[in-house]
């Protein structure tokens, strides 16, 4: 079991990463969720759901200390924002602007985001997880999307009507 | 479906297909030419997210935590004082080096050279440029380090590839060599902060640091 959570440090540190946006903030959180899946291992019952699991475990830790600790996460310089906003498309410049365009999300459109992509959630399983609607979870999740595109200098989208937005 | 619940659907998850969305996309060529673009953005987000992002600053404590902050702040000096005794700083830049070197293994394994613009993100935000331009610079990234955006760029020499950080900023008082996790490595003193050569075996270095010492320009008005 032990070499099964080691395994998944690295992506797990990942993830802790785009979320805190903190190296030494996310391997605090990544060491405190591999104790609190030690601890709790027999409730795992299917190893193949490993990842997954870890992967919640330490979205919430994330939760947990931003919470506790009250953390308010110091927004990027004004001068990364027009670094990032000043380039263009087709390059690997590109995924410089995007990553730091990502740090920028607020984490309510960061979060379903990296469970999407990084964690491979559903909608549903996103939904449980943050307890929100599906309807919130595709809103913020285009919203997050949208707000990407304009970071990187792509036209948005017209914002989702009022109606769509669940609470 | 209207264009709205369309498009709600792609921003949610571009690669979702299913009968009704299908059938839109056909019939709207507005609606086709957004799933192909939020595609590519998809595309282009987890290509970005497979790497950690580039530290941000550290989180500020509230007020309620201020006191214990405070007192955390008069501890954190004195390690400090305690660590500036222990280690020179010129050690503990180089040991910084390495480190950073070391969290971007594939910087060494780049054969492309890397165009003018990538080349030009990687200095601006350092507020340096190089008078060259070589095809042999396979590797330019402005690297976030020690409080400051640094050029971080990979050039191949004879002796294979070579580490180059310009340090605007971090100043040395005297050229540093230092020989660390399988590295080697000097920093040397510029006009504006240093710059650090490392790399990895024992090819020598001399050439590419007085090339650099020559070719970098340190523009006044640094960010």
């Amino acid at each position: 079991m032990t070499q099964l959570f080691e395994s998944m440090r690295p992506d797990l540190l990942r993830f802790a990463h785009w979320l805190a946006r903190d190296r030494q903030l996310a391997e605090d959180i990544v060491q405190e969720s591999l104790l609190r899946a030690w601890r709790s291992r027999d409730t795992l019952k299917d190893r193949g759901a490993a990842r997954a699991w870890l992967l919640t475990i330490v979205r919430r830790e994330h939760a947990r200390l931003y919470e506790r600790k009250r953390l308010e996460l110091v927004s990027l310089d004004e001068a990364l924002d027009t670094q990032a906003a000043e380039t263009g498309s087709g390059t690997d410049g590109d995924l410089f602007t995007l990553r730091h365009a990502i740090m920028r999300l607020p984490i309510e459109y960061r979060e379903p985001l990296l469970l999407q992509i990084l964690a491979g959630f559903s909608t549903e399983e996103i939904a449980r997880e943050l307890a929100l609607s599906s309807t919130a979870v595709l809103t913020r999740l285009f919203r997050a999307r949208n707000k990407l595109r304009t970071l990187c200098g792509m036209t948005p989208a017209p914002d989702v009507p009022a109606s769509e937005v669940a609470p | 479906m209207s264009c709205e619940q369309i498009r709600l659907q792609i921003g949610a998850d571009p690669a979702e297909s299913n009968a009704s969305l299908e059938e839109h996309v056909r019939e709207c060529a507005a609606c086709r030419q957004f799933r192909e673009e939020m595609r590519t953005l998809d595309a282009n987000i987890r290509r970005a997210l497979e790497q950690p992002p580039q530290p941000a600053r550290t989180p500020r404590v509230a007020s309620v935590w201020r006191p214990w902050a405070l007192a955390a702040s008069v501890l954190l000096a004195m390690l400090a004082v305690l660590s500036l005794w222990l280690l020179r700083p010129s050690e503990t830049l180089a040991q910084d080096v390495v480190a950073h070197v070391r969290e971007e293994p594939e910087s060494w394994l780049m054969r492309q050279h890397v165009d003018a613009r990538s080349m030009d993100e990687a200095l601006r935000g350092a507020g340096v440029k190089l008078d060259i331009t070589s095809d042999r610079i396979t590797y330019a990234q402005s690297c976030w380090f020690r409080d400051h955006y640094v050029p971080h760029l990979v050039v191949q020499t004879a002796q294979g590839p070579a580490t180059v950080l310009i340090l605007r900023n971090l100043q040395v008082k005297g050229r540093e060599t230092f020989h660390e996790s399988g590295m080697n490595g000097v920093i040397v003193p510029a006009p504006e902060g240093s710059i650090a050569v490392l790399t990895r075996g024992g090819a020598s270095m001399d050439t590419l640091v007085a090339q650099m010492q020559q070719d970098v320009r340190w523009l006044p008005d640094a960010p």
